[in-house]
């Protein structure tokens, strides 16, 4: 049984329409990545996902029962974790607080109960070193932390707090090279341990190495969803970039290129010749 | 190294560093004129610790990412209304001083009720506060009093249950002193060693992500402004007592002077960022240059830029220790 | 080389010398007098107060320090005059608005054994709080002086002006005025407020077409009443007086459009106490009295010009 399921879902903002009749299921150890160019509709359907946003129209399945999400808390309560393109961190504040704000362990100090930050420095020393992160001090802010590894705590506290399901929103995006390749090593890591990852990014690459399931979102609507079986890489290239616009700008740079014989009119048709190739990938 | 590191990333070096430095300042150049001596010394500590006692508050409201302008006014208020009913009415003061703290415990709530509801910055809201209440303060007097100040308050202390605890000088020291300390180490100890502080940290570092793990950012800012309000009121029992007296514009520009003590203790006007010891050391600062430069030869017309150039001074020090602190390694 | 060293052992001198100034002003025994009062130099009122310390200061060659609070503020003053019986002065010079607050600030002085003179206000509670003297203006006394001059001029109905009801002192200003004029006065009360002042003076005018003589207590009352009368056409027909200076009111003097203003000299208020307290503390003299009123002066259109001319100067 699929942990969560969206039936037919549409999502409007008045009059605009951000999301429509989208269908969606995500299983356990899985990782399902969710694609599509900017504009698409990720981040509308996070929002549904985590519980920010309810859906206009549509169902949303817990365990198979349907679930009327109010507040990220709640999500947060079933175990949807999520992992927000802004971390949710706070650069100020030591790691520690950070891992633990909000479900801060307690001791009682007499009639008072106090924040037991003996027992969260140990435990957020223990659990960042399973994911294979060394830090110095747990107290020291996550400022002095990479973007890679400020990722990596947050990956890590979801899981701690025993997250079923786990969002992660462009997790990716704004990392080098070097430092993505470890986020997607978590990444598998959480699949692992039996938990529901969603991925969401832009990079087909990133989603290519990892993924289990595709879904393509594009203005709104999906493209589908494949297993990676049903799949190659630049078919999932070409269904994103949006295959016709492509073919369509090929054209009208053409045009322009017979017209305009000059250094300008030459670079045109190049151009033209290059989005051709990338609307038409030889597979 | 890392002990050093440990050291330079508290929020209260700087306040540390000043305080040491203004006080040998004013030692040798004051020292022979009174500043060292006990009623000297006395003297600046009564100053710090009314400033002390707003600047603990203020302090953690700030960090939880938000101002109370109305503090000023709220001093004005409670004042009048410890003793226009005293005086005038007849009422018991323990009765006026509880109802002095219900109001300002009623309009704490109101200001951070208003924030968190409009989403307005509470610079704005608390401005509004701030004139609100000062002229109810200036019209109400004046429509019951027919004067500015209601005086006389003495006569009617003795006796009363609430008053031993807002009067007096235990071993010498007013009793402004010792509420100060007090509420240095309660609220110093809530910041640091309580859940309820971290949500502190959290709700000025960036609230939404604080909500969006669950922390209740409306509660803990709400009682927050309670807290500013219940301060003031303390700050002008202690006042009323102690001169017998009180006036309308009790309390004017003491809301910009805690603000000041807090932030030359290293407390970040952004949010997120400072602390409760910091704060007061601030305001021990404020007080000592305050009253000391009134032991030197200095002018005193030129106080109030010799203190805006410290305060400069004290907030471009905190600045660079806490990039220190944030360094990447 | 030579001359380069000079010069430098020169200039520690001179710095480690500017340092002791202050230690050797006192060596000298220079008489260490503080004054603390209620108003801000950026008062005009309170700048001439200043400028009759700093004058004195200079005659009798005494170390005066001028202490205020930044704005009207009990607490504050109270805790200056503290500062100012630590740093153990000589003699202390206090204003007294408000006799519940600064009481005890003020008796802690007197029982430190410094000599206190007050100034200004506070002339009822001055003895009873250790001070030698007072030096300022008996409220009753110049209201007094005001109504014996009127009655003396023959006014029999006359009205005074209340700009601030409840300050005790205005209050004793104008029970003199009625003392002095031997018949009873309606005091009309104004606020702050320029237009409603002037329009409620209006009124009382239309109201009372018989009335022959004006009691202003201060220029917040006097200049909005002097505009009432110039629209109704009564300037002259009247006996106009006030208390205190203003610009405004000084030129209306000098114009003949009032009789007369009561001023209460506060430069005197700042120049006797130091002086006073000076003489004491060198040579052990002491005038014998407990009062020394500065006023009532009385400003007139005869001499006007000369008080304008020192008010540019801030002596008046």
């Amino acid at each position: 049984m699929a942990i969560i399921e969206l039936k037919d879902v549409t999502k409007s903002f008045g009059r605009v329409n951000a999301l429509r009749g989208i269908s969606v299921k995500i299983d356990a150890a899985e990782v399902h990545c969710l694609l599509g160019d900017n504009g698409a509709g990720k981040s509308t359907l996070i929002k549904i996902l985590s519980g920010v946003h309810k859906p206009t129209q549509g169902q949303y399945e817990f365990e198979g029962k349907p679930v009327e999400l109010t507040s990220p808390r709640e999500a947060l309560d079933l175990g949807i974790a999520t992992v927000f393109q802004d971390l949710a961190m706070l650069p100020l504040m030591s790691i520690t607080r950070n891992f633990f704000l909000g479900r801060e362990p307690k001791k009682k100090f007499g009639p008072v109960e106090v924040f037991d930050s003996g027992k969260a420095s140990k435990i957020t020393n223990e659990e960042l070193s399973k994911i294979g992160i060394k830090i110095r001090d747990p107290d020291q802010a996550v400022g002095t932390l990479s973007g890679g590894e400020r990722q990596a705590v947050a990956i890590a506290r979801a899981v701690y707090f025993g997250a079923r399901v786990l969002i992660l929103d462009e997790p990716t995006s704004a990392l080098g090279v070097k430092e993505a390749a470890v986020v997607l090593k978590y990444i598998v890591q959480a699949k692992t341990k039996g938990i529901g990852v969603i991925f969401i990014t832009h990079n087909v690459h990133h989603a290519w190495a990892v993924g289990d399931t595709f879904t393509v979102l594009n203005r709104g609507t999906s493209y589908g969803t494949f297993k990676k079986g049903e799949m190659t890489r630049e078919r999932l290239l070409q269904m994103m970039a949006g295959g016709e616009e492509l073919e369509e700008l090929a054209v009208e740079l053409d045009l322009i290129a017979k017209r305009d014989p000059s250094e300008a009119g030459k670079l045109e048709h190049r151009v033209a010749e290059e989005l051709d190739r990338e609307a038409h990938p030889k597979s | 190294m890392a002990a050093l590191r440990k050291v330079l990333v508290r929020p209260e070096l700087g306040a540390v560093i000043a305080a040491i430095g203004i006080f040998v300042f004013f030692s040798i150049v004051a020292g022979t004129r009174g500043f060292l001596t006990a009623q000297g010394t006395i003297n600046y500590l009564e100053v710090g610790a009314e400033h002390g006692i707003l600047a603990v508050s203020v302090a953690l409201l700030m960090i939880a990412g938000e101002f109370d302008l109305s503090i000023g006014s709220m001093i004005g208020a409670a004042g009048m209304l410890i003793a226009i009913p005293v005086t005038k009415f007849g009422w018991p003061p323990w009765l006026a001083i509880l109802l002095a703290f219900a109001f300002s415990l009623a309009v704490g709530y109101f200001n951070g009720w208003l924030v968190v509801k409009t989403r307005l910055p509470s610079f704005i809201i608390t401005l509004a506060s701030l004139y609100l209440l000062r002229g109810l303060t200036f019209g109400l007097t004046i429509a019951l009093l027919n004067y500015t100040r209601a005086s006389g308050m003495g006569t009617y202390l003795s006796g009363d249950p609430l008053v031993a605890i807002f009067s007096g000088a235990p071993l010498g020291l007013k009793i402004s002193i010792w509420w100060w300390a007090g509420l240095t180490l309660v609220l110093g100890w809530v910041l640091f060693r309580t859940p309820y502080g971290n949500w502190i940290f959290a709700a000025g570092g960036d609230a939404l992500a604080a909500r969006n793990v669950g922390v209740p950012v409306a509660r803990v800012k709400i009682s927050l402004f309670m807290l500013t309000a219940a301060t003031a009121t303390l700050l002008a029992t202690i006042q009323v007592l102690d001169t017998g007296s009180t006036d309308v514009l009790r309390g004017e520009l003491a809301e910009l002077e805690a603000i000041a003590s807090a932030v030359i203790g290293g407390n970040l006007l952004t949010g997120g960022y400072g602390s409760v010891i910091g704060a007061t050391l601030g305001a021990l600062i404020l007080g000592m240059v305050q009253q000391g430069i009134f032991y030197t030869n200095i002018d005193t017309n030129w106080f109030k830029a010799v203190l805006g150039a410290m305060l400069l001074a004290a907030v471009l020090l905190n600045n660079y220790l806490r990039q220190q602190a944030l360094r990447s390694r | 080389m030579q001359r380069n060293l000079k010069s430098k052992i020169i200039t520690a001198l001179a710095l480690a010398a500017s340092f002791l100034v202050p230690v050797a002003g006192f060596a000298q025994k220079k008489p260490h007098i503080i004054v603390v009062t209620h108003g801000q130099v950026s008062d005009s009122f309170w700048l001439v107060v200043k400028n009759g310390v700093d004058q004195a200061a200079k005659d009798t060659g005494s170390d005066v320090d001028y202490r205020s609070p930044e704005k009207f503020d009990m607490v504050a003053m109270a805790q200056l005059i503290d500062a100012a019986v630590a740093s153990k002065p000589d003699g202390l010079v206090v204003s007294i608005p408000d006799a519940d607050a600064l009481g005890k600030s003020i008796q802690a002085a007197v029982k430190a054994g410094i000599p206190v003179i007050s100034m200004n206000s506070g002339s009822d509670v001055s003895k009873k709080l250790g001070c030698l003297m007072h030096v300022g203006q008996e409220e009753y006394v110049a209201g007094k002086g005001a109504g014996e001059r009127m009655k003396a001029e023959g006014v029999k109905k006359a009205v005074c002006i209340n700009q601030e009801v409840g300050n005790a002192g205005l209050d004793a200003r104008a029970k003199g005025f009625k003392d002095g004029l031997g018949t009873d006065v309606e005091i009309l009360a104004v606020g702050m407020d320029f237009t409603q002042s002037r329009n409620a003076f209006s009124g009382y005018l239309q109201k009372n077409p018989d009335v022959e003589g004006i009691l202003a207590l201060g220029p917040t009352g006097s200049e909005p009443a002097l505009q009432a009368l110039q629209q109704a056409g009564k300037v002259g027909k009247v006996k106009f007086g006030t208390f205190d200076l203003s610009p405004t009111v000084l030129e209306a003097l000098e114009k003949k459009e009032m009789d007369f203003a009561i001023d209460q000299q506060q430069f005197l208020q700042g120049y006797l106490p130091v002086v006073f307290l000076a003489n004491y503390v060198k040579y052990g003299l002491l005038v014998a009295t407990n009062s020394i009123p500065t006023g009532p002066g009385f400003v007139t259109p005869d001499n006007a010009k000369q008080v304008i001319d020192l008010s540019k100067k801030g002596i008046r």
